[in-house]
């Protein structure tokens, strides 16, 4: 086994190379986390003062007390909810049967349909026009405006429709043989046949509503139905402005570093929580073993 | 009556028409094999029939409904596909009720039916499995089973054996025969194997280049071929083919060709052909090999004998072009090596035209 030799030094190299450069870009993108969570447990003094870079200093939960006691916190949480949940299920409920369609050899006017979609990736109208669109159209200010207007992203939907573009067009007709009509093909054939797609697309949808900030900060006054995120815009810029919170800095439990980064904590919990959940379908795909292969 | 018509069938995608004008008649309860080289059309004409393809020009009529413009559901036939297209996320019991649960049969009927069809078809043991962990003969079965289970008019196989191995594809093959016995339901089958063909097919239809070059049964398309192609496409190994002349050989024509000639069986249509350019075809078979080449026989040089067990192949040059001769090795092996001609039996050459490929000596020979 001593002198059993697969790889040449070359490989060898090349592997170590990789590990490192892995193990750099790991670190790298977990630091964040560690360091903002460090911080919601450090003191505001120590936070202010810049003495956080890996673990709690002068360890306290005082930021966690300011923000969940706080009804806003507790609203603007419950409608990111809202937007994430309502909006990746009117994203699906769209894309599906949209990617379907655009997949199907049999659409009329196929081509251009499919360059609408991609033409709405490399160009858009603009803050104002779009601003406009949505003030016309009365869905300022309100849930279903937000869920409604971010519903379709023309790479999720391509991404999507190139998944069941790869299915074998044999599925469809099996299907009609049996007696399916187009909706029963889509939801009980290719709908679980694309469960790791549909989950990744969802994934993706997930992920930007429930970091969505922009849009939101934009089309939102009213206060009880903006997301967590613009929440902790407005966290930040009230207390970075309070003058009571500088002044009582050097001996307070907590400042707005602290009761931010507490804020980004609580935001992050639930993706950690659901992730696990939807990685099983990444793993691999289903389609082994329906057909010959 | 259960039976299917093609009348002027065409296929054209755009402007290239593929499939030129098929008219079959499949008799209720008959087994139909479409065979035929690749790229001929026989899976397009079997999609038009399944209604997966729109028919371009023609009428389809199955159990005497003109069913050009119906959907594929509503025309009551059910196929098997080559790649057997099982729904992956299904187990073997789903798979093969997805058709009757979508026709919302009760779940009394459903539950009887799934029994019945794992039962003729073996498949009790692995109703739980999905097909990823299934074999492809099981695969296979499980395919069939999702066609049988309608009970529909017609059934279609696309290429059904192509993706199992030889051993696994002949047992198949006896399997669906035995099923078609059992169900006895109108089936139309799709290959392009012509041993598939021979031994499924109550009548063969043979296909070239979209158009239908005959149809009969295994041993009238064996012995009587209409035409030199299929001639040359049914039997392994194939019909030997020898460009010659028809001359008249005072007691009746004969075939004349550089490095030998034949006499011919004396039907007055190649007595009447002398002087014509002919193909003649002679089965490896049914030439008889000779070591001292005399008059009525053809004299050529072995080149290589392949001993299959109970047969043996003698490959030979004839002029400079290949024959070959199959010849059984029982108390024959010895003489085999000094082979050097063969005789045929003048009924049993095929003759044909050489400009058109059509058979000129008829039907020499009853099945
Ligand atoms: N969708 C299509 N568009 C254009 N030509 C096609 C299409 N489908 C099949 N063909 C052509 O039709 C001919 C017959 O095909 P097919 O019926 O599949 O042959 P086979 O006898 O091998 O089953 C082939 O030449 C093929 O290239
Ligand atoms: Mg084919």
């Amino acid at each position: 086994m001593a002198n059993m030799n697969l790889y040449s030094r070359g490989d060898k190299t090349f592997v170590i190379i990789n590990m490192v450069l892995i193990g750099i870009f790991t670190l790298s993108t977990l630091y964040p986390f560690v360091y903002i969570t460090a911080m919601s447990f450090s003191s505001g003094f120590a936070a202010t003062a810049g003495k956080v870079v890996l673990t709690p200093v002068q360890a306290t939960a005082e930021a966690y007390n300011y923000i969940l006691s706080d009804r806003m916190f507790w609203v603007s949480y419950g409608n990111t909810f809202i937007y994430t949940i309502g909006g990746t299920l009117m994203s699906l409920a769209f894309l599906i049967p949209g990617a379907y369609a655009l997949s199907r050899p049999q659409l009329y006017g196929r081509r251009f349909w499919n360059l609408i979609v991609a033409f709405t990736m490399w160009f858009n109208a603009g803050l104002i026009p779009f601003f406009l669109n949505m003030r016309d159209l009365g869905l300022l200010d309100s849930y279903f405006g937000i869920i409604i207007g971010f519903a379709v992203n023309g790479f999720n939907l391509i991404l999507l429709r190139n998944f069941f573009e790869g299915v074998p067009s044999s599925f469809e007709e099996a299907a009609r043989m049996d007696g399916a009509n187009d909706f029963q093909v889509l939801w009980k054939v290719y709908v679980p046949l694309a469960k790791p797609a549909i989950a990744t697309v969802a994934l993706f949808c997930m992920v930007a509503r429930w970091n969505g900030f922009f849009w939101a900060m934009v089309l939102l006054q009213d206060e009880d139905k903006i997301p967590l995120q613009v929440y902790l815009r407005h966290t930040i810029a009230t207390l970075s402005d309070d003058p009571e919170f500088t002044a009582t800095q050097l001996n307070a439990s907590y400042s707005f570093e602290t009761v931010s980064a507490a804020i980004i904590v609580c935001s992050i919990i639930p993706v950690l929580i659901i992730y696990p959940f939807i990685q099983k379908y990444f793993e691999k795909g289903i389609l082994l073993g329906g057909v010959k292969e | 009556m259960s039976g299917v018509k093609l009348d002027s069938i065409v296929k054209a995608y755009g402007a290239l028409q593929v499939v030129h004008g098929i008219d079959l008649n499949v008799n209720e309860k008959e087994f139909v094999v479409l065979v035929g080289p690749s790229g001929c059309g026989k899976s397009t004409t079997l999609r038009m029939i399944a209604g997966l393809e729109e028919i371009s020009d023609g009428q389809l009529t199955i159990d005497g409904r003109v069913m050009n413009r119906v959907a594929p559901k509503d025309r009551d036939v059910a196929m098997v596909f080559q790649n057997y297209a099982l729904y992956p996320h299904l187990n073997v019991a789903d798979n093969i009720a997805f058709g009757l649960r979508i026709r919302k049969e009760s779940a009394k009927t459903i539950d009887a039916s799934i029994e019945e069809v794992g039962n003729i078809l073996g498949l009790t043991e692995y109703m739980d499995r999905r097909p990823a962990d299934l074999s492809g003969g099981q695969r296979q079965r499980v395919a069939m089973g999702r066609a049988i289970v309608r009970r529909p008019k017609v059934f279609l196989f696309d290429e059904p054996l192509s993706n199992l191995d030889a051993k696994l594809r002949t047992q198949m093959r006896a399997e669906i025969k035995r099923l078609h016995k059992r169900l006895g339901a109108t089936s139309i089958y799709v290959t392009h194997d012509q041993v598939e063909a021979m031994t499924l097919a109550d009548r063969i239809v043979v296909m070239n280049d979209g158009r239908i070059e005959q149809i009969g049964t295994p041993m009238e398309l064996f012995l009587n071929p209409a035409n030199a192609f299929v001639a040359g496409f049914l039997g392994a190994p194939p019909m030997n083919q020898i460009t010659a002349t028809i001359a008249d050989g005072g007691n009746g024509p004969v075939a004349e060709f550089p490095g030998g000639s034949l006499a011919l069986a004396p039907l007055p249509d190649l007595q009447n052909a002398v002087g014509k350019s002919v193909i003649v075809g002679i089965r490896p078979e049914y030439a008889q090999t000779v070591t001292e080449p005399g008059p009525g026989s053809v004299s050529c040089d072995l080149d290589l004998v392949e001993t299959l067990g109970s047969e043996a192949l003698l490959h030979m040059s004839l002029g400079n072009k290949p024959f070959v001769i199959r010849t059984e090795t029982l108390g024959n092996i010895a003489r085999l090596n000094s082979v050097n001609g063969f005789t045929a039996d003048p009924e049993l050459i095929k003759v044909f035209d050489a400009d058109t490929g059509l058979a000129l000596s008829g039907q020499t020979r009853a099945a």
